[in-house]
């Protein structure tokens, strides 16, 4: 069966995670049938970052850009190396013949309708995160997976990380106790805006920087948070069940409808908590997910993870033999519990890699094998809707229940079998 | 601050000094430092980046436009370093470096077009530009920030896996593939120039006239308000308080490269991090054959980073006669003599002054 008519996805399981041999592959090895060419929907700064690393798998060639913005072609081409050919339709890069896999990085609010229409032509597709803007959007794009049977991997690159999945399975294994909570933050000291060109702001500013406005973004919940609600997701094996929030636009008050700071809080079934923080004012804390266990917690940054033990014995800080002598001594305050600053373990060692330059070489193998790839549309659609009900619960200003709007909660425990990961 | 003064006052030895504008203007120093414009909307802000300090000089509309393009700028020389870093184990430089040796390892485009144009330099330029010096920089402590004269044995070891020969590149499947598998590329001549020439189209795309400066050592422009009217200042390698020569950038980007940067004394004899890949032992520069400090003109500032490195390995007559492979391209060498400095140049435009 030829791979282009390959439709059926069967559930193959967790695991087989394109190993560190597929990135050495000589293309000269490479069989005709087996190189892929990629067509782009959205060929922004992401579109661009993304075709560079599909660049870096053997075997990829991107044959088709498709943007509305006339300055991304030359842009595109320059990345590609090559006179690309170029449509301002998707439906029509959609038609092009030689086109066998197709990645969709357009804005956040078409990802649904390029998601779709790109699933419909009967090719797989990369579809950057956050899934889908709204409930509804996730919704629309897990059935049109299910539907096509099509591979559709999301753009949540860092579930390919090493370090990412070495913490899965630790975690998994009862390592750090019982996860109760994640804190996580993405702080940045950056407006978030794109420079436009000089004399166009009228015509452009809500096409370049459509982060910035309600009608395409899902604000920084989507597009840096969605990392991190994935990885909570996985560890508490479910969506959560509740959102409350708090933002504004506070100190960026440059005519942008997207809150410059966000913090939401997420219960889960289990009675745990992600508690997130995004802020552009300052970057001292950067972006990094503290997971906290009863015997101890990870500490996850994009380029590494660190274990901390908790102290053998955290519940007392007075002497046993006092409740024997059955007495109280009296003094000034006895000293609390002090935030620990001695260094962690960082046990995971071997090749470091660009997560994004993983996630592409998952994404061409499980095309070339017809595998089924982690990051597929249930993984996706628990990010993107906790994504949605989160922005929700602060447009709302309520707390949100996310059984009204997604019904039961469904399983997406992605934590990975052994031997799964490059060592 | 008077208008005429320098106010560029980093490690560096060269400083850009207004020469025509009045009103107050900021130190740039101190990592991502808040936008602050003058009464003449100039704004700058400077960003620590690949091992430097990059400061961006804009003419931007409004402090929202300026925001804009310091935050895209910084974004974008960020993606490159952690492109072409050799000390970040994630880049795409570090991963070739690891699989190169082992079989044609494939690179995207912008990585495998700055390589073809390392070689295309290394080849006009006999060799003395040559981006798989590190095994031998790294012989010589350089790489550690610890100089140090390495022994016979240590010095041949490291030279067989040198030499820009030994890279082949493929553009047809766009592979890379050492010939000898410990080679190493290392691409801290001109990943900074290249950062520089990215930043600049940045720019230029939004329509804002900006200067970049890198460490004080790769300079470029683009738009009328700092392509001329601005000075650069060529210091004296012996004392950077005098000013060699000014050049306004025009539409060419600068580049300086000296031993200062990094060198040690031992014997008597002064050894410098700027290693002659065509020659077993470092330059020393005692006499005054050797040039203490060279500063390069080109139409990109990539092309400037490259030159500079490989104009003072090869000298004022030897880089003469190399240059006319190059287009627009100008140069001027530094050296020591008895009487204290001498200045040789190829096509230099600026105005010397001391």
């Amino acid at each position: 069966m030829d791979r282009r008519e390959f439709i059926g996805i069967t559930a193959a399981g967790l695991g087989a995670v394109a190993l560190g041999l597929e990135a050495c592959r000589s293309p000269h090895s490479i069989a005709p049938s087996d190189w892929v060419n990629v067509g782009v929907i959205g060929v922004g700064g992401r579109g661009q970052h993304m075709m560079r690393m599909l660049l870096r798998v053997p075997g990829v060639r991107i044959t088709g850009l498709c943007d509305i913005y006339e300055p991304r072609f030359a842009e595109g081409r320059k990345v590609t190396g090559e006179p690309t050919a170029i449509y301002t339709e998707h439906r029509k890069l959609l038609e092009a013949r030689n086109i066998d896999a197709v990645l969709v990085a357009t804005p956040l609010g078409l990802h649904a309708e390029h998601v779709i229409a790109a699933l419909d032509s009967g090719r797989p597709v990369y579809g950057e995160k956050s899934m889908g803007r709204t409930v509804e959007d996730c919704n629309r794009i897990r059935d049109a997976v299910r539907r096509t049977g099509k591979i559709f991997q999301v753009g949540l690159q860092y579930h390919y990380a090493p370090w990412y999945r070495e913490a899965l399975r630790r975690i998994a294994a009862g390592r750090i106790g019982k996860v109760t909570h994640i804190y996580a933050c993405w702080h940045r000291n950056h407006s978030w805006r794109r420079p436009v060109p000089r004399g166009q702001e009228a015509q452009l500013e809500r096409l370049l920087n459509w982060r910035l406005y309600r009608e395409w973004s899902g604000g920084l919940l989507a597009e840096l948070g969605s990392h991190q609600i994935n990885f909570a997701n996985a560890v508490f094996g479910a969506p959560p069940e509740s959102a409350i929030a708090s933002g504004g636009i506070d100190y960026w008050k440059d005519g942008r409808e997207i809150p410059d700071n966000m913090q939401v809080i997420f219960r889960y079934p289990g009675g745990q908590t992600l508690e997130a923080s995004y802020i552009t004012t300052n970057r001292l804390d950067g972006a990094q997910e503290r997971i906290f266990g009863t015997g101890g917690s990870v500490v996850l940054t994009h380029t590494d993870a660190t274990y901390f033990k908790e102290p053998s014995d955290p519940y007392s800080a007075v002497p046993p033999e006092l409740a024997i002598q059955r007495k109280l001594v009296t003094g000034p305050t006895y000293r609390a519990e002090q935030p620990y600053h001695g260094k962690g373990e960082s046990p995971i060692g071997g090749e470091a890699e660009d997560a994004d330059l993983l996630a592409c070489r998952e994404f061409i193998d499980c095309i070339r094998n017809r595998r089924r790839p982690e990051a597929d549309e249930n993984m996706g659609w628990s990010e993107g809707v906790t994504v949605a009900l989160g922005n929700r619960a602060l447009e709302e200003g309520r707390r949100i229940a996310f059984s009204d709007y997604v019904g039961t909660a469904v399983s997406t425990s992605q934590q990975p079998s052994d031997g799964n990961t490059r060592s | 601050m008077q208008t005429d003064e320098p106010f560029r006052n980093g490690a560096g030895n060269r400083s850009v000094s207004r020469s025509h504008r009045r009103g107050t203007f900021p130190s740039p120093r101190g990592a991502d430092t808040p936008v602050i414009a003058d009464a003449e909307t100039l704004s700058v802000r400077s960003h620590r980046a690949m091992g430097t300090e990059f400061a961006v000089y804009l003419d931007a509309p409004d402090n929202v436009q300026a925001q804009a393009c310091f935050d895209t700028v910084f974004d974008e020389i960020g993606r490159l370093e952690l492109t072409f870093s050799r000390f970040l184990p994630a880049s795409e430089l570090s991963r070739l470096n690891r699989h190169a040796g082992q079989g044609p390892a494939v690179t995207d485009p912008e990585v495998f077009q700055l390589l073809s144009f390392a070689l295309d330099v290394s080849e006009k330029t006999g060799g003395a530009f040559d981006i798989t010096v590190g095994q031998l920089t790294r012989a010589w402590g350089f790489a550690e920030r610890q100089g140090k004269i390495p022994d016979g044995r240590e010095l041949a070891a490291a030279r067989e896996h040198v030499g820009w020969r030994n890279v082949e590149l493929d553009a047809k499947w766009r592979t890379v593939f050492f010939a000898r598998p410990e080679l190493e590329l290392d691409l801290g001549a001109i990943a900074k120039g290249y950062a520089v020439d990215r930043a600049i189209e940045v720019l230029r795309s939004a329509g804002v006239s900006a200067l970049i400066d890198a460490g004080s050592s790769s300079i470029a422009a683009t738009g009328q308000t700092f392509a001329s009217g601005w000075k650069v200042s060529v210091a004296s390698p012996m004392d950077r308080g005098v000013t060699i020569c000014e050049v306004e950038l025009g539409a060419r980007a600068l580049s300086t490269s000296g031993v200062s940067e990094q060198s040690f004394v031992q014997g008597g004899r002064r050894y410098s991090h700027l290693i002659d890949p065509r020659d077993p032992a470092p330059g020393t520069y005692e006499t005054a054959r050797q040039a203490l400090q060279v500063t390069v003109l080109a139409p990109s500032s990539v092309l400037a980073d490259a030159l500079a490195t490989a104009m003072l390995v090869l000298g004022h007559e030897h880089g003469s006669a190399a240059l006319a492979h190059f287009t627009d391209c100008s140069a001027l060498w530094i050296y020591s003599d008895a009487d204290g400095i001498l200045c040789m140049d190829h096509h230099w435009p600026g105005h010397f002054i001391a």
